[in-house]
């Protein structure tokens, strides 16, 4: 009887924790793991895994609320520049590209970047983090071209400064905050 | 019918995003309307039934104290004792007290019967070690978020839709992102593997 159904791969098994396996092919697994214990431990091995991959997307994500513009790290601050920069020059050039004219050429970042902000649909709650004091005059104009709040890094915008402590409302950061 | 349809328009009249669509279900819940718990029940289901296969607990009886745990919740709103409904919290709280209730009964049987009964079936993993793994370090937490850098932006993205503690089903991931629910899921499983081994780096060393 148990001959007869597989021993569980690691695969399978993440398939049946997703919820992703046919309702025969789970009913078989779970057959089997009543049957087979060294199953079973790999099925609860698997099991605790997941309940640890929500801790850490639990951690992960709070850790993402808090802004701290100011301790960002060169590098990164430079890309995302960069990537503002970008960004307003393809928005920019957007508008006035007629039907009939060949396309812009837009470097490939800025339309990766562009395209999950395009979904979120609600540009007003979507709040823009300028990286540095060099680029934040430029950080703001063009994010108040398109309608956004701008959390400066010296904190004399329309939005407060927030310590790292009080965490925003989550209705405010219900899409993070986007990088232009 | 009626549920899908009233479900399909409170979706729509609060589009961004589906918390404010489990507040309006949690609500009707709390009001009684078994609609609203079915839906529930369906969307938090896999989770509590993951959750307990984790604490050690045969499928067969971690779908049956799943299954009990809807119950009780159900009988404590029918009786007007649950005040608020914060699921999965919830449920999660509510099944991982049946577990203990349950292995805390077992025990006391098997003491009362012969050696050769004991419920070896119930418990086929020493439950010290897996207690001592259920909760991650501090330096294993660090591993996992450094990998959880590493992987790309929107994977991570999905990644923390998926498992962010709202219970957000795997079709609803897949809409906000606008991908397929095979590819959610594919993506949902790399990411795995890579927090796998930077979890278990650390119990290695």
């Amino acid at each position: 009887m148990s001959r007869l159904t597989p021993h569980l791969t690691r695969d399978r098994t993440e398939q049946y924790l997703l919820g992703a396996l046919p309702p025969d092919a789970a009913a078989e697994l779970e057959a089997h793991t009543l049957t087979c214990d060294a199953c079973a431990r790999l099925l609860q091995e698997e099991a605790l895994l997941d309940e640890q991959l929500y801790e850490v997307a639990a951690a992960a994500s709070r850790e993402a609320v808090v802004l701290r513009p100011a301790r960002w790290h060169r590098p990164a601050a430079a890309a995302a520049a960069l990537l503002a920069v970008a960004a307003s020059v393809f928005l920019m050039l957007r508008p006035t590209q007629g039907p009939g004219e060949g396309p812009v050429p837009v470097p490939p970042v800025a339309m990766v970047r562009e395209a999950p902000q395009e979904d979120d649909a609600e540009p007003l709650d979507i709040m823009v983090a300028c990286p540095d004091l060099a680029t934040q005059e430029h950080c703001l104009r063009s994010a108040s071209a398109r309608g956004l709040l701008v959390y400066h890094p010296g904190g004399m915008g329309e939005v407060p400064r927030y310590d790292a402590s009080t965490r925003l409302p989550d209705v405010a950061l219900s899409s993070r905050p986007a990088a232009l | 019918m009626t549920t899908l349809q009233s479900r399909q328009e409170t979706d729509g009249a609060l589009r961004p995003g589906a918390a404010p669509d489990e507040e309006a279900l949690s609500r009707r819940a709390l009001a009684g309307e078994r609609g609203a718990w079915d839906v529930l029940i369906a969307r938090h289901q896999r989770r509590v039934v993951v959750s307990l296969l984790a604490r050690g607990i045969r499928v067969d009886r971690a779908q049956e104290l799943a299954q009990e745990t809807w119950a009780r919740l159900i009988q404590q709103q029918q009786r007007g004792l649950l005040t608020e409904l914060r699921l999965p919290h919830l449920a999660l709280a509510q099944a991982s007290f049946l577990a203990a209730d349950d292995a805390r009964r077992t025990r006391r049987e098997s003491v009362d019967s012969t050696v050769e009964d004991l419920p070896e079936r119930q418990q086929p993993v020493d439950p010290s070690q897996s207690a001592e793994r259920r909760l991650l370090s501090e330096e294993q937490l660090t591993r996992a978020r450094d990998a959880l850098a590493q992987v790309s932006p929107g994977a991570r993205n999905v990644f923390l839709l998926a498992c962010d503690g709202q219970g957000l089903p795997h079709s609803e991931v897949a809409t906000r992102v606008g991908l397929s629910v095979q590819r959610v899921r594919q993506i949902l499983c790399e990411v795995r593997k890579k927090l796998r081994t930077a979890l278990e780096e650390e119990t290695h060393v």
